[in-house]
């Protein structure tokens, strides 16, 4: 029996807020659900999705990109393409876990771990998300500040044109305006396309090195680092709470799941385009041996104008400051989800201020917090990018266990728990996950078993 | 202006018949204070958690003993 019926002999019906909008939204969803036209399964696509686009995009973040920028510069075109589509597969299969667990549930990924397995091991996953994400959101304004920074904007006001506009966003007090309006902001990813265009990319050598992988980069440690860099680049701990949150504040029901995984697909498609264009862009910068080393976001945009023009350098930079931002709204808002979720307040984009302000104010001291630490100069942002990146990919093994555990637990998902092949994949996912951890700890530790082992 | 107001006239739908209709039980907030049961951890899968907590504690030494080198 699934246990959640058990809900339904509620005796005394309270409506908040909260459930009259989300009602709203469900409203228009049952009414493109009613009409069977061509145009009317669009219109449901459309009212769908959501969740899966951002968090693919959102994951697109200033690190992210940064990540796929010094792929580009440091190994040109090759095994790193199809390398980076393989991570966006594994973003699908966590992802989609992810998605339909908040559908059966309608209960947020912490809540779910607090209540199913104790707090003690709630605690370890609050622990792991909560000192990811922080770290994760200061680079985010590094991101922020570097692309404004290109066109001349001082660090402290590019700082304060992104609390303003995380402020804004927020003060919609609408799930679907917020949504929209992040999904908007969130298109902006794609000008890296035009970008690498503009680099006039060697079609023949991106179809070799996507269909045979090579050449492959010779291994060593720094390679490695490049390695998890671009799968913390895709999988990343904050995934799992952001888009189980978003689809349970979104209304999301079984009856939706099928277009939860298009949404999924979609934005994994997407964002996948995104980071081979990026890894295609900056490769003309391995192609002429300019070292990367210290190349900061606006930096790569600085190099590559000579290229590119100033209308391509520009919408680099613009890209820089849109990957920073978005995942700034998607990562404060993950952050705050898990913390309603664990003490029990409230935690929804349709809640007015008053009802929400623990909530509200959980996403914006995360994100005044990590903007003050920006303004400290002298921050190494290429290295602190890429440990961030590492960190997001330890810390992804001990959550998928738990995700898991919860898509398998038949009592909470009823007839849409993993069925056998999403549990092989997942399987697949965490051991190479760790195996890619255990790899960069022995190249550290031990350099020289490592080089032996990588044929150096 | 109520929220009555301003959602009901929409639909011609009070905002309880609303919410009734097109919203599951477990979807509205104050469902959501019901908890739900703890399920024990078998052997095997409390196994699995210590590992990857080792790992995770340990394989975080390593990367701030990789920063701590690198900077140096």
């Amino acid at each position: 029996m699934n246990l959640l019926n058990g809900l339904k002999t509620l005796r005394h019906v309270v409506i908040t807020h909260e459930d009259i909008d989300r009602a709203h939204d469900r409203a228009r969803v049952q009414a493109a659900r009613l009409r069977r036209s061509f145009l009317s399964r669009f219109r449901l696509l459309w009212l769908l999705v959501g969740p899966g686009i951002l968090v693919m995009l959102g994951e697109n973040d200033g690190p992210s990109m940064l990540s796929y920028a010094a792929t580009g510069a440091r190994f040109g075109i090759g095994f790193f393409l199809p390398f980076i589509v393989l991570t966006f597969v594994m973003a699908i299969v966590v992802q989609e876990m992810t998605m339909r667990l908040g559908a059966a549930t309608h209960r947020g990924h912490a809540e779910l771990i607090f209540e199913r397995f104790g707090p003690f091991w709630g605690w370890f996953s609050m622990i792991d998300l909560g000192i990811g994400n922080f770290l994760t959101l200061i680079t985010e304004f590094i991101a922020i500040r570097a692309g404004l920074g290109f066109f001349g904007v001082p660090p402290w006001a590019a700082v304060l044109l992104a609390l303003a506009l995380l402020y804004t966003a927020l003060m919609t007090h609408r799930y679907w305006t917020w949504e929209r309006i992040t999904l908007a902001i969130a298109a902006l990813n794609l000008v890296f396309i035009p970008v690498a265009l503009l680099t006039h990319p060697d079609w023949h050598s991106i179809s070799n090195a996507l269909t045979t992988w090579k050449p492959v980069p010779r291994m060593d440690q720094n390679t490695l680092l490049i390695v998890l860099a671009d799968i913390g680049a895709t999988v990343t701990p904050w995934m799992l709470f952001f888009q189980q949150s978003a689809t349970v504040d979104k209304g999301m029901t079984k009856r939706d799941v099928g277009f939860g995984r298009v949404d999924t697909v979609l934005g994994a498609a997407l964002a996948a385009a995104t980071a081979l264009a990026m890894v295609v862009a900056t490769a003309p910068l391995f192609a002429s041996h300019m070292s990367a080393e210290h190349f900061q976001a606006a930096e790569f945009a600085q190099a590559l104008r000579p290229l590119i023009g100033r209308l391509g350098a520009s919408l680099f930079a613009v890209g820089i400051v849109e990957a920073g931002m978005v995942a700034c709204v998607t990562i404060s808002i993950s952050s705050a989800y898990a913390f309603g979720e664990v003490a029990a307040r409230p935690h929804s984009l349709n809640l007015p201020v008053r009802q929400g302000k623990a909530f509200y104010s959980v996403v914006f001291l995360l994100a005044v917090l990590a903007a003050v630490i920006v303004l400290i100069p002298g921050l190494p942002l290429v290295y602190v990018v890429l440990i961030v990146n590492v960190i997001a990919v330890l810390a992804m093994p001990p959550a998928l266990v738990f995700l898991f555990m919860l898509a398998n637990d038949r009592e909470l998902m009823g007839d849409i728990a993993s069925p056998a092949w999403a549990n092989v994949l997942a399987s697949a996912v965490v051991v190479f996950l760790v195996g890619a951890g255990v790899l960069f700890g022995i190249s550290v530790i031990a350099p020289r078993v490592f080089a032996a082992w990588a044929g150096g | 202006m109520t929220a009555k107001q301003k959602f009901g006239d929409s639909t011609g739908l009070s905002d309880e018949d609303l919410v009734l209709s097109t919203l599951e039980p477990d979807q509205l907030a104050e469902s959501k204070k019901q908890r739900i049961p703890r399920r024990s951890l078998r052997r095997g899968e409390l196994l699995v958690l210590w590992f990857l907590r080792v790992y995770l504690l340990f394989m975080v030494a390593v990367v701030v003993y990789q920063a701590w080198t690198g900077t140096h």
